[in-house]
């Protein structure tokens, strides 16, 4: 064993009684204890090294911290991602509603003004092989009184026509599908021709025009001719307006590519014509020259 | 001596600053006081233990945040510091008494100052914790304390 001598048992005893002796000063004396100076000086000294100690440690204390608290902030990160994206989608949800109910409105002004009687429907699904098909699906079926041959259009003006009815849904081919053709009529006019999809995702639509010596400048505006009895389409409807006219000579008709009036690439809420006008609107239906109608 | 006094001086910043702030689980630290006096204790004996752990424990007193008498880390790390210097078996077994006694000598002479805090819920909740967490850190302190300074009885 180590120098475990007298010596040494001496100098603990009196460390230990003086230990012992401090403690009893201090627990007899208690807030006035004689002591305080030596806690008093002991705190300016290490409070000063912590002070600045603290800045050192600091660091290591909040990586440890960090590290301990990885578990927890996962899944808070979590949880904040799950309300983020819940607000964001009651936010656009809030847009889009907005946006659904100022198209429902236009859409009634459409048909209000034209006489059409209109079943509103929301744009369910599209299906779109670029060039070759065009048609979207929408939540009205035979059971709100849609048939097929039906009209569809929305506040801007023709969107194509109902080609299959089902009860709850129904199917519409867009007018820039390259298989539906629909009669239009020149604004202020008689002259008549006929409106092709071309694909192009509904930018553009082909109007041929039946007489080929008939004027056809930009900018003139196009409106849906009308079948019998209204099927597959009531007259009346705002088509679109004349991009590009191309110059065929020789040629029976004439071409002209046309701009729709309805954005057929985004569509939303839209209104199926169940019921035509008693009278052709005519031209009544046409926006304002220059402005959105 | 100078060297340990030191030693114990930067355990216990260490220990105010790092260790005591570290969100450890179950809510315990390792003393790294106790293992710097009880490895600066293994080297130099009992005479030099004893007093180098009243200095410490002096200082743990004096050194903010405390909220015990002072005196009472003193008298207990005087006593560890003796013991550790003295040897009881090997270093290890040395070791592990000491960390074993602290918590619980503290603990006692709390008790006989009617410190409301030392209840039996202490006794079997924090000490444990405490003692676990010591001995785990123990080998890399108490390592660095002696290096360099191999015991005076393998030299013998």
């Amino acid at each position: 064993m180590m120098r475990d001598t007298r010596r040494s048992r001496l100098i603990l005893g009196a460390l230990l009684t003086a230990a012992l002796v401090l403690l009893t000063v201090d627990h007899r004396a208690g807030e006035s204890s004689p002591l305080r100076p030596l806690r008093t000086a002991g705190a300016w000294l290490f409070g000063a090294a912590e002070r600045f100690g603290g800045g050192l440690a600091r660091p290591v204390t909040g990586f440890v911290q960090a590290v301990a608290t990885a578990p927890q902030a996962q899944e808070r990160i979590r949880q904040l991602k799950a309300e983020n994206a819940r607000l964001r989608a009651g936010l656009s949800a809030t847009r889009l509603d907005e946006a659904r109910s100022a198209e429902l409105k236009r859409l009634l002004g459409l048909s209000g003004t034209g006489g059409f009687t209109v079943v509103p429907a929301n744009v369910l699904a599209r299906r779109g092989q670029p060039g070759f098909e065009d048609a979207v699906q929408i939540d009205v079926g035979t059971a709100d009184g849609v048939r097929p041959d039906m009209t569809v259009l929305n506040g801007d003006g023709l969107i194509g026509r109902v080609v299959d009815a089902s009860a709850t849904t129904s199917t519409v081919m867009l007018l820039s599908d390259p298989a539906a053709s629909a009669g239009a009529r020149l604004e202020g006019g008689q002259e008549i021709g006929v409106v092709h999809g071309v694909g192009e995702q509904g930018r553009l639509i082909q109007f041929r025009l039946l007489d080929s010596a008939a004027q056809l400048v930009r900018g003139t505006r196009i409106v849906s001719f009308g079948s019998q009895n209204g099927r597959p389409y009531v007259p009346g409807v705002p088509i679109g307006v004349i991009e590009q006219v191309e110059s065929t000579p020789g040629e029976l008709t004439r071409i002209a590519y046309a701009r729709p009036y309805a954005d057929l690439t985004a569509l939303d809420v839209v209104g199926v014509v169940v019921q035509g006008p008693k009278r052709d609107p005519r031209d009544a239906l046409l926006p304002r020259k220059g402005g959105s109608w | 001596m100078v060297i340990a006094a030191l030693f114990v001086l930067l355990a216990l910043l260490v220990q105010v600053m790092v260790v005591n702030r570290l969100p450890l689980p179950a809510g315990g630290t390792p003393d790294l006081v106790l293992l710097a006096v009880v490895g600066a204790a293994l080297v130099r004996g009992p005479t030099a233990g004893a007093v180098l752990g009243f200095c410490a424990g002096l200082l743990v007193d004096v050194v903010p945040p405390t909220a015990h008498l002072l005196g009472q880390y003193a008298f207990v790390f005087a006593l560890v510091g003796y013991v550790a210097g003295r040897g009881a078996g090997g270093p290890v077994t040395t070791v592990v008494l000491c960390v074993l006694m602290a918590p619980l000598l503290a603990a006692g002479l709390a008790a006989l100052m009617s410190d409301p805090r030392v209840t039996l819920s202490t006794l079997t909740e924090q000490v444990p914790v405490t003692v676990v967490y010591t001995l785990v850190v123990a080998p890399v302190v108490v390592w660095l304390a002696t290096r360099g300074r191999p015991r005076q009885e393998l030299l013998a």
